[in-house]
């Protein structure tokens, strides 16, 4: 049992990550406790917004493990999001006399990673590579923002729920239904997590403490140390036996399936989706977070996606400066700093260390 | 005298690969017995390093066929090829830079061994290849032998059937060639076949292997190291006393 739980400990803090000595963990820990005792010093609007906040970080952390780790660069992970928060919006309000919202996450989980594989499988298979990957990823979710935004008609509709052109699902639309709160419990226990409610946030930061320490296991196991080598020589990698299109298939799915949390996350928060989900700036936003923290990084992801658009928030309070200062952000951290502002001053590994034998590498750096 | 009394291990049949009008691969045939050893050497353009992509997978023939281990392998893609047994070491280096030399070796490793077995391994392999104590140290920080060594101990990792070495000795000094030839001599005495495809000439007479020189994509004369050096025709076409050939003496790329 304690074995186990040291090998845990071990694949946690492994050294394909930065933040691993003593020191960040006492961090790590005080910023936990931080973020579940916030909702007692803060106002309910605040904590609104800071649930929004959590909400995106999932999208770049999906963006963080194919890009940062895996080499897959995709400007089109909002098309994950998205139809995630369509799918479970769709399910949620055709189901809404069932109380519980457990068909809809899993549908809101389910089709967006489903269309991962099959879209993968199409590039990864036919050696898609690099900015074509890139490209065919921004093209697919501004498709489907184009499709979207022409179901205004009443014949677009699946079930009861009418898809509403560009006005989406929710209460603009003119239909009855809006998507419905996550609902968990059974019979007439029911828990509604409802965007507004503190439930929804602790919600929020439990899911993100645990998908952080999962990932962190991910890559520093051996699919993680396999991600880390594609990304430096795929070609190099198959000459080893490995059949990369598989891995990439599926790294590719896991990131898809974190941007489906987010939209999960998101469209269950405010209780509406729009087709501009899928537009331009969602898909670039998340490039920037994990490009400007260092995306090799998941605690640097974490921090700058937390940051930036909290930042962004701000901004928008002035008028619409925010992008034009994510932008500019994105631009000098790249000339300056190109491995990301945390990763660089966060102290990634240094090699120049004495020789140590395998299995002692819990040394605070 | 290649491939005669032993079981052959490969067999390349009338191969040939075309980019363009150029026939880079122009009908090679050729066989290799269980465990043996043989050098492709050949001046700059001679199809060597297109034969060796053929091999290991990168690029396809236009006709022909490759038989591995009673296996036709002719359109396999590479990673099929190194499951069953062929390891290759390209000349582009081909480690993993920002990963530690343990790292490096756990890749190969992983597919055969379990996480316990694996640090009695890497010493292993470290020994073999001159690299002891040097498990967690950036491959990115080892000399330029120091790669190439790290790069053939991860292709002994697999332990192959048939180990591809393109130019194993590019950039070493002469220590470091003899080192290297002695690496590769022990792989070759634990059942390996190996092929090497070399430019440098004194580490072909090192390796003191049966030579296939190749030229124009075509295999021009086999023999041994001494045979083909007596060859006035070999020595003209490669030692480059033809003008349009000069260029050969220097080192490629």
């Amino acid at each position: 049992m304690l074995n186990w739980f040291s090998s845990v400990v071990r694949l946690i803090n492994g050294e394909q990550e930065i933040g691993r000595s003593r020191g960040f963990w006492i961090c790590a820990f005080a910023v936990a406790v931080g973020l579940i005792v916030l909702p007692r010093f803060v106002s309910a609007y605040a904590l609104l917004n800071y649930s929004y906040i959590i909400s995106m970080v999932f999208l770049a952390l999906g963006l963080c493990l194919i890009w940062g780790f895996a080499g897959i660069l995709s400007l089109g992970q909002a098309a994950f999001l998205g139809l995630a928060g369509y799918a479970y919006g769709v399910v949620g309000i055709n189901l809404s006399q069932s109380g519980t919202t457990y068909l809809a996450l899993i549908a809101g989980l389910m089709v967006p990673t489903l269309f991962a594989a099959v879209l993968s499988y199409v590039m990864f298979y036919a050696r898609v590579k690099g900015v074509y990957v890139a490209i065919m990823m921004l093209v697919v979710t501004l498709l489907f923002e184009t499709f979207l935004n022409q179901t205004a008609g009443p014949q677009w509709h699946i079930g009861v729920a009418s898809l509403g052109g560009n006005n989406g699902l929710g209460r603009f639309s003119g239909a009855i239904h809006e998507p419905p709160s996550i609902t968990l419990g059974l019979g007439s226990r029911l828990i509604e997590f409802s965007g507004q409610s503190v439930a929804f946030y602790y919600l929020e930061v439990g899911l993100l403490i645990a998908i952080y320490l999962c990932l962190r296991a991910l890559v520093n196991s051996r699919f993680g140390l396999i991600l880390a080598a594609i990304r430096e020589d795929g070609a190099r990698v198959e000459s080893f036996g490995y059949d990369v299109r598989a891995i990439q298939l599926v790294v590719f799915c896991l990131g898809a399936a974190l941007a489906a949390l987010s939209g999960i996350l998101y469209v269950s928060w405010g209780n509406f989706i729009t087709p501009s989900v899928f537009g331009v700036t969602n898909n670039i936003l998340p490039v920037i977070w994990v490009a400007v923290g260092g995306r090799k990084s998941l605690t640097a992801t974490v921090i700058s996606t937390v940051v930036l658009t909290w930042l962004s928030q701000r901004f928008a309070i002035q008028g619409e400066y925010a992008f034009v200062v994510m932008g500019a952000l994105l631009v000098v951290v790249m000339m300056l700093r190109p491995e990301g502002l945390i990763t660089s001053f966060g102290g990634r590994k240094t090699s120049a260390s004495p020789p140590l034998s395998p299995g002692s590498s819990h040394d605070g750096r | 005298m290649m491939g005669g009394d032993r079981e052959a291990i490969l067999q390349i049949t009338s191969l040939r690969k075309s980019f363009g009008g150029v026939r880079a691969v122009d009908g090679v045939d050729l066989v290799l017995g269980c465990g043996e050893l043989c050098c492709i050497i050949g001046p700059n353009g001679a199809g060597k390093s297109t034969l060796f992509q053929l091999l290991s997978g990168q690029i396809l023939p236009t006709t022909g066929k490759i038989v591995f281990d009673g296996k036709d392998v002719t359109f396999a893609h590479p990673f099929e090829r190194a499951r069953s047994g062929i390891a290759v070491k390209v000349q582009s280096l081909g480690i993993f830079q920002d990963l530690t030399v343990d790292h490096n070796l756990r890749i190969p490793l992983m597919r055969r061994l379990s996480p316990r077995e694996m640090p009695k391994a890497i010493d292993d392999l470290l020994r073999q290849v001159g690299l002891q104590g040097l498990n967690s140290v950036n491959a990115r920080e080892l000399s330029h032998g120091q790669k190439q060594w790290l790069a053939l101990g991860m292709a002994l990792a697999m332990r192959p059937k048939l180990l591809l070495l393109d130019e194993p000795t590019a950039g070493m000094s002469s220590e470091e060639t003899r080192l290297t030839t002695e690496i590769i001599r022990a792989s070759n005495a634990q059942g390996s076949a190996v092929v090497v495809i070399e430019h440098d000439m004194a580490f072909v007479r090192e390796l003191r292997a049966p030579v296939i020189v190749l030229h124009l994509g075509r295999i021009f004369f086999r023999g041994t190291f001494s045979e083909v050096e007596e060859n006035e025709e070999v020595r003209h076409l490669y030692l480059g006393t033809r003008n349009r050939f000069k260029s050969s003496d220097l080192p490629t790329r």
